[in-house]
């Protein structure tokens, strides 16, 4: 039985492991292929996953190249956040998909999204009559493969719910956001990738707490 | 040459009625010499010994569980016309007999290769409403149900072979006319045999013409004119549940033989709907109504259904349902929803808004549009999703450079309190900047004089306020990020 530990470089583990039979270096490369190992420091993506530039450039390095495709994002805020997405928004925009907001806390301004360059036709908004309803439609919209990206503020979710979130996600080959309280900044996450945004006067402070394939940790001003 | 194909549905009484469970045993009672008497019975019942033609009290005494009902003439009726409209599909002159369909298939034999083609398709296809297991072809209506009735499976081509075919029918089937048939049994006929092979004038003179009149209608040796049913101007059809249902997701189950007759008459004319309209009657509270509005026109009962179900979660009984209609009013040519080859992503796409509209409410899935008006509550409106394709975009409506507006907006102002003159939200409002001043709206008389300014709390949101230049009072209208 092979047991993993954290290793500082994977190359290392040859080092740590010399005696590693074939078979057992076999299979961690096809941990590593399948991208189900996780690398710490600052590996580059190692899944070949697609991603979408933020639009930000600090951002898409300290993210792993820019938002993960057919996965699952946590904003943790206290309000602002969806600045952080406009530029993706905008490029996904011009697919003929949709962009979906499920329960979002205002209406988001037509005229301030024509501006970012976001077409608003594409933009949809759903609104569950309770949580139930509301998850019900987010896995949904996540699932269907008609939206290129799902919008959530959920009042409050699961574990488990997270986790069917995010293989609809997968599935739907759909960027989906789950915007939720900085509360919850010490709780775990399914989340392929956790943010723990704040303003920072003008700007915005970014707190990147999990990422894909990387440590998070980095905190950046936008 | 007239061919009529007699369809008969000797379970047509007991189809009426909705069992929740088919094992339940069931029957339904006419009045006979002033007595109730079982009609018809399904299978469970027949096997607790219970007959047609026995008295009420004897089939209650052998099974007191029985479910009972009157023979529901309007029901069956209705039933029957919903067969007609899928019979339709096979020949467009029908009519009825008592639990009969009649159809005249002479004429459309031929279109689909001859009549035995048309029959073979007739009895297997999927789409009729109930079973076609009685049927029998006959050169007259009048034998073509007769013999459906009592000989199924016969087919009679030509006139002549109808007198052999008819032969050992017992005389009672001729006629409902008790005098007359009185008077023919009272010459020692007993059978459609025995008064045909008596000479006609002998017939005549000893029983009267009308005898002549009925068997020669019977030959097709004199016209047997009958009314051709019409199909209706619209759908509206009702089903009595033997069982009440008091959980309006079990209410998928029956509506399955409703959503099934309205495709069979949607087929017959090749046309689909877009809106239907249910109806659940209780006992006591008033009835329960559910409008099933769907994106695109559809004939599928399967699509209808799962609608339906999704429909149904909404749906709060006051009590439970005794009885269900459906109703259509309106419909359309189907060929037109299918002519959208450029668009195929389109209808997954339509299923999924459709699938979020009907659980959560027309009003619960949206679109954004925007709007030439300067007031921010007017900038910008609803609209349905699903003719986005076709849209212009709606970007043209914005000036290119609408910086400085907010990327939330309340979907209404919001009053603000003021404290020593200062708006207030979560704190004394710090106004940082002039944003803009609108006065507009004088048309249409909901004129605005507004100066907007941009505005932080103590929590560090910045929001977007406006002082009202008439009254002096403050509104929060968007937040900014």
């Amino acid at each position: 039985m092979l047991q993993l530990f954290y290793i500082g470089s994977l190359s290392d583990a040859w080092v740590i492991f010399p005696k590693m039979s074939a078979e057992a270096k076999k299979s961690i490369d096809n941990l590593l292929l399948q991208g189900l190992l996780w690398r710490g420091g600052s590996a580059p993506a190692l899944t070949g996953r697609p991603v979408l530039p933020s639009g930000f450039a600090s951002l898409d390095e300290s993210i792993g190249g820019g938002w993960p495709r057919g996965a699952l994002v946590e904003l943790l805020s206290e309000g602002p956040g969806l600045s952080l997405l406009l530029p993706a928004l905008a490029a996904m925009s011009r697919e003929a998909r949709w962009l979906a907001w499920v329960n979002a806390p205002w209406l988001p301004y037509a005229p301030a999204l024509a501006a970012r360059g976001v077409d608003v036709s594409r933009v949809l908004l759903i609104r569950g009559r309770d949580g139930r309803q509301s998850l019900w439609a987010a896995e949904q919209a996540l699932r269907s493969g008609n939206c290129a990206a799902v919008m959530f503020w959920p009042q409050h979710i699961s574990t488990a719910r997270a986790r069917r979130l995010q293989l609809a996600a997968e599935e739907g080959d759909c960027l989906g956001v789950l915007f939720r309280s900085r509360k919850l900044v010490r709780q775990s996450s399914m989340a392929a990738l956790r943010l723990e945004v704040q303003p920072s006067g003008e700007k915005l402070e970014v707190h990147v707490l999990k990422r894909p394939a990387g440590w998070g940790g980095r905190r950046l001003l936008l | 040459m007239m061919q009529w194909l007699g369809l008969y549905f000797p379970d047509l009484p007991l189809d009426v009625f909705w069992s929740g469970e088919t094992d339940t045993p069931l029957a339904v009672t006419r009045r006979r010499k002033g007595r109730d008497i079982i009609d018809r019975c399904n299978v469970s019942a027949r096997q607790q010994g219970i007959r047609p033609g026995m008295p009420l009290n004897a089939a209650l005494a052998l099974y007191p569980g029985l479910h009972l009902h009157e023979r529901d003439a309007k029901g069956e009726q209705q039933r029957l016309e919903a067969i007609a409209a899928w019979a339709w599909n096979y020949s467009s002159r029908i009519s009825f007999d008592p639990l009969l369909l009649l159809l005249e298939v002479g004429g459309s034999a031929k279109l689909f290769g001859g009549i035995d083609i048309l029959l073979e398709r007739l009895c297997t296809d999927t789409r009729a409403p109930v079973a076609v297991e009685y049927h029998a072809l006959a050169p007259s209506p009048g034998a073509a149900a007769l013999l459906a009735r009592l000989r199924p499976g016969c087919r009679v081509g030509a006139t002549r072979e109808l007198r052999e075919a008819l032969g050992d029918i017992p005389l009672a089937q001729l006629t409902r006319d008790a005098r007359l048939l009185n008077l023919m049994q009272g010459i020692g006929l007993s059978s459609l045999g025995d008064a045909l092979d008596l000479p006609r004038p002998e017939l005549a003179r000893r029983v009267g013409q009308e005898a002549l009149r009925l068997l020669d209608r019977l030959l097709g040796r004199a016209p047997d004119p009958r009314p051709l049913w019409q199909p209706p101007a619209r759908f509206h059809q009702s089903l009595l549940l033997l069982a009440e249902i008091g959980q309006a997701p079990a209410l998928q189950f029956p509506a399955r033989c409703l959503v099934e007759a309205l495709c069979a008459f949607l087929h017959s004319r090749d046309a689909a709907v877009q809106q239907l309209h249910w109806r659940f009657l209780h006992r006591d509270a008033p009835p329960s109504q559910l409008d099933q509005g769907m994106l695109t026109p559809s004939n599928q009962a399967g699509h209808l259904l799962e609608l339906f179900r999704q429909h149904l979660e909404n749906l709060q009984l006051p009590e439970a349902v005794v009885e269900m209609e459906l109703r259509v009013d309106a419909w359309q040519a189907a060929d037109k929803i299918h002519g959208d080859l450029f668009a195929p992503a389109r209808h997954e796409d339509q299923g999924f808004l459709e699938r979020l509209r009907a659980r959560l409410g027309e009003d619960s899935v949206r679109g954004l549009q925007g709007r030439p008006d300067h007031r921010p509550e007017k900038r910008w409106r609803y609209r349905d999703p699903l003719p986005a394709r076709e849209d212009t975009p709606c970007r043209e409506v914005f000036s290119p450079g609408e910086t400085g507006v907010p990327l939330w907006l309340l979907p209404r102002p919001r009053r603000l309190r003021q404290r020593n003159g200062q708006p207030w939200h979560e704190g004394c409002l710090q106004l940082r900047a002039f944003s803009r001043r609108i006065e507009t709206g004088w048309w249409d008389g909901e004129d605005v004089a507004r100066d907007y300014y941009r505005a932080r709390n103590p929590a560090g949101q910045e929001l977007w306020v406006y002082r009202d230049r008439r009254s002096g009072h403050w509104y929060l209208q968007g937040v900014f990020e």
